[in-house]
């Protein structure tokens, strides 16, 4: 008995209705959050598929590629550091979705970070600031009422 | 074909006027690359290689105009194609900072 040797479908070109799918799906909180972010595709050289997450207006620069490499999927970076790969995409678009999330983390942590330094500053600079004018004014209202 | 029709329609998009400013210069800093690219005789999997990426999937983010070069890596880019390091720089720097170009060498041509 023979075993007939079956030719992979190889797996290139466009993006399917289903694989946009399920990449738009995975990262739909990101995408609803409007500022101008979006997605798009694209191809490479060799007419291999890739998917843009684009981030806020005005740069729309990309935050996330996906690419479909003979029936592998990519998941990078805007900066093309190498995040997955597998071949099933719900996987990958699942750890798009982490990597987006921790991205939004980072800038809540950044943000928190600032309004701690802002309540420090004001805490140590302001503060004595106002109490001294407080003070001064404690001194200075009897003097001024004996002038009104 | 819907889907065709669509992603082609989605590319054409980068021609509308209202794509944001950086956008179209990072795709014009896309399209003279690849240019560079070809007349170093390269294709985007070369040079993946000589830039030691395991894939070349960067390499079309940036030619497509989505991604910039990163400043760590523009020497070994500019390597790569054949190119002085800074003369790569500076004409990159046109398209991703474009003011600051302008304050650093004057305007443009």
């Amino acid at each position: 008995m023979s075993v007939v040797a079956f030719e992979r479908k190889q797996n290139t070109g466009l993006w399917s209705e289903t694989e946009l799918n399920t990449i738009v799906a995975a990262l739909n909180i990101a995408l609803a959050s409007g500022n101008g972010r979006g997605w798009e595709t694209g191809m490479t050289e060799k007419g291999d598929a890739q998917w843009y997450l684009l981030g806020p207006l005005p740069d729309q620069a990309c935050e996330l590629c996906v690419s479909r490499i003979g029936g592998r999927y990519i998941l990078e970076n805007g900066s093309g550091r190498l995040l997955f790969e597998h071949h099933n995409l719900a996987l990958v678009a699942m750890h798009a979705r982490a990597a987006v999330r921790s991205t939004r983390w980072g800038l809540v942590a950044r943000v928190m970070l600032l309004w701690c330094t802002a309540r420090h500053m004001i805490h140590e600079e302001i503060e004595p600031l106002l109490i001294e004018s407080e003070e001064m004014l404690v001194h200075l209202a009897p003097q001024l009422t004996v002038f009104a | 074909m819907k889907r065709g029709k669509d992603q082609e329609a989605s590319a054409a998009k980068l021609q509308r006027k209202d794509v944001p400013e950086a956008r179209q210069l990072r795709k014009q800093a896309g399209d003279w690359l690849k240019q560079r690219r070809a007349d170093a005789g390269l294709s985007q999997v070369d040079l993946a290689e000589r830039l030691g990426l395991k894939y070349y999937t960067f390499i079309s983010q940036v030619e497509n105009g989505f991604s910039r070069v990163p400043t760590e890596t523009m020497a070994a880019w500019a390597t790569a194609l054949d190119l002085e390091p800074a003369a790569f720089a500076k004409h990159l720097l046109l398209y991703y900072e474009p003011e600051l170009h302008r304050l650093l060498f004057g305007a443009k041509k």
